[in-house]
């Protein structure tokens, strides 16, 4: 008979350890299954969290080998032949406060969810007898962002949340904010996205872990990126992130290719660029990174427009009339 | 056999990474793999201009993969987030934008069609190494290397499917057909911290020196990436890194296709390897 064995993170609010579970293999259980198995037939002190079994309550995210699923929605079987082992290391959710084995803090969590205005702030047209309709095109445009279950797989391998929590936000309270902000029926949008900007919403290092750990296929980068628009269009054009990318745009749009030496001034301005930046400027001259006068001719000049560049603006204006 | 792609190189390797490029097709040419720069390529919006105004990025995408279809080939880029990039592009063109896009490219008497995948030098290098492996003259054995992935090389694994996400293996086929070591590092999969230097510098900083730090004490002689970007993070930051964190510094940083350059015997003076920031000679005293 085939062994598994499941190394489960322990703590007991005080003492940290892990336990080793060895069971016998039966095809088709779900990781909770096994969990379940677990406590019901060797240990009933095992603590984790889990209701509907049916990937609906949000409330049985664990980390398996590092990475985080739904424990009623992931099949032991399926794992074992992505990790090509028999042992599986189970533990609590990442970025999140651990209150006793796979038992998370969503305390802390829901507070910070309250950043981004959660909940319908109608327009003025609306009203409690006149209801407050929307056309079903309207509502696709946030349908997605309406499936989360809130259960915290985005945040648990988060880069940017990994490194600190206190400049950044839970990557589901990013999608949360935007579901509003996006909504046919919000009065005001940046109502939303305000919270959002002053708690990290340029900070997102892009890692692609929360639209990668969804199981309801929610991308919360892609809500970051929603209302990192939102937010541009809406004259929030200062800092850093917004400058950044407003020099990707124009360079693409002048010239079809980056100009990488006029970017980290557009970035930080000039002053930065000339005092902050030197030694690594001048790192990159005495290593060949850069020549000299190249640095002169681009940031002076400019790349060559790439061939067919006036096709690239035609169609960037296109783009632009039909939008 | 002979292996012909629509070379997308992006903005990096046209400039702080030239030596990436210089690395990339001195190894195409030595492994048989002809690469055809696409005429008038332009910048993938690197996920910042997708950021500020997607039709933009999407159109410019659309047309690169629309000169890259003219040529009849598939695209192949050495830069993991142009390959994100474009294939996410071409995923959406798929699902529902293929025809508002072409009204505008038909403005540049272009059309996209679909017909060209998109590749990343990485997968190509695996999926072929039991090909070229006899082709290394070099064996860099006693050489320890760190593979670190890159974020857009793995996720999101619904664009990026040529391999699990979870538990990637390209990288260590390439390193182990160079006949080096593979060492693994915790930040394998991790984030360089790249796309956030600017707004969340202290961010980007912990990412790169954590890199570097856990390569140097798990033995590895260098780190090796196959994304540009990764690449000028965690070399051309490193010193910047250190002087914040206190670790790192000295662990050099190699391209995908310079390791399999030297391992193949391709010229040192064509792989560009004094244009690092932290120089790579004890690692060239082992080749
Ligand atoms: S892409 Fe951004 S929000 Fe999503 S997991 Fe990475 S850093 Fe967090
Ligand atoms: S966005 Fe997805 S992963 Fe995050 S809490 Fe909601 S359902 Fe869970
Ligand atoms: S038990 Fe409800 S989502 Fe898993």
């Amino acid at each position: 008979m085939r062994t598994i064995t499941f190394a489960i993170d322990r703590f007991d609010g005080s003492r940290s350890w892990t336990q080793s579970f060895a069971f016998d293999h039966v095809p088709g259980m779900t990781v909770l299954a096994c969990l379940i198995r677990i406590r019901e037939t060797q240990d009933p002190s095992l603590n984790f969290t889990a209701s509907c079994r049916s990937a609906i309550c949000g409330a049985c995210a664990v980390r398996v080998n590092g990475n985080a699923v739904l424990a009623c929605d992931t099949m032991l079987d399926d794992l074992l032949e992505e990790w090509g082992q028999d042992t599986l290391r189970i533990a609590p959710l990442g970025n999140f406060t651990v209150i006793s084995d796979l038992v998370v803090n969503w305390d802390e969590k829901i507070e910070r969810l309250r950043l981004a205005r959660p909940g319908l702030h109608a327009r003025a047209e609306f009203s409690a007898s006149g209801g407050c309709r929307q056309s079903p095109r309207d509502f696709q445009a946030i349908q997605k962002q309406w499936d989360c279950i809130l259960c915290g797989a985005c945040a648990s391998e988060c880069n940017k949340l990994a490194d600190s929590r206190a400049d950044f936000l839970e990557p589901f309270t990013f999608t949360h904010a935007s579901r509003y902000a996006r909504d046919s029926r919000s009065a005001d949008s940046m109502l939303h996205v305000n919270g959002m900007l002053d708690n990290g919403l340029w900070k997102c290092v892009h890692c692609m872990e929360c639209a990668t750990k969804c199981p309801k296929h929610i991308q919360p980068v892609e809500d970051i990126a929603s209302m990192r628009g939102m937010a541009t269009a809406g004259g929030r054009t200062d800092g850093p992130g917004p400058r950044h990318a407003q020099a990707f745009r124009t360079d693409l749009e002048n010239t079809g290719r980056l100009n990488e030496v006029k970017l980290v001034p557009r970035t930080e301005g000039l002053l930065s660029a000339a005092t902050r930046r030197l030694p690594f400027t001048l790192r990159m001259f005495a290593r060949g990174k850069l020549g000299v006068g190249e640095a002169i001719h681009l940031f002076f000049a400019d790349n060559r427009p790439v061939e067919g560049i006036d096709g690239l603006r035609k169609i960037i204006r296109q783009r632009r009339r039909d939008h | 056999m002979t292996r012909k792609y629509a070379f997308f190189p992006g903005c990096v390797l046209d400039a702080a990474a030239r030596e990436a490029r210089d690395a990339t097709q001195a190894v195409a040419a030595r492994l048989g793999i002809e690469l055809v720069e696409i005429p008038g390529w332009t910048c993938c919006g690197a996920s910042h201009v997708q950021d500020i105004d997607r039709e933009t990025a999407l159109a410019a995408n659309a047309r690169n993969l629309a000169l890259a279809e003219r040529m009849g080939l598939d695209v192949l880029t050495a830069c993991s987030t142009c390959a994100l990039m474009l294939r996410t592009a071409r995923a959406e063109l798929k699902n529902g934008r293929k025809s508002a896009v072409n009204e505008a490219l038909a403005e540049a008497g272009l059309e996209y069609r679909g017909t060209a995948d998109v590749t990343h030098l990485l997968w190509v290098l695996a999926d072929t190494a039991a090909e070229w492996a006899p082709k290394v003259r070099k064996p860099l054995s006693g050489v320890r290397v760190a593979p670190f992935y890159g974020c857009h090389t793995v996720r999101p694994p619904e664009i990026m499917t040529h391999e699990s996400h979870l538990n990637p293996r390209s990288m260590e086929t390439v390193i182990a057909a160079c006949g080096a070591q593979p060492v693994t590092i915790p930040e394998r999969l991790k984030c360089c911290g790249f796309h956030a230097v600017f707004p969340a510098e202290s961010t980007a900083h912990n990412m790169t020196a954590s890199a570097a730090d856990s390569a140097r004490k798990e033995g590895a002689d260098c780190l090796l990436t196959p994304c540009p970007l990764c690449h000028m993070q965690l070399d051309m930051y490193q010193p910047d890194a250190r002087a914040t964190t206190g670790k790192g510094g000295d662990t050099p940083v190699l391209h995908l296709a310079q390791l399999v350059g030297l391992a193949v015997g391709v010229e040192r003076e064509r792989l560009g390897l004094s244009r690092h920031i932290v120089s790579p000679a004890p690692l060239l005293s082992k080749c």
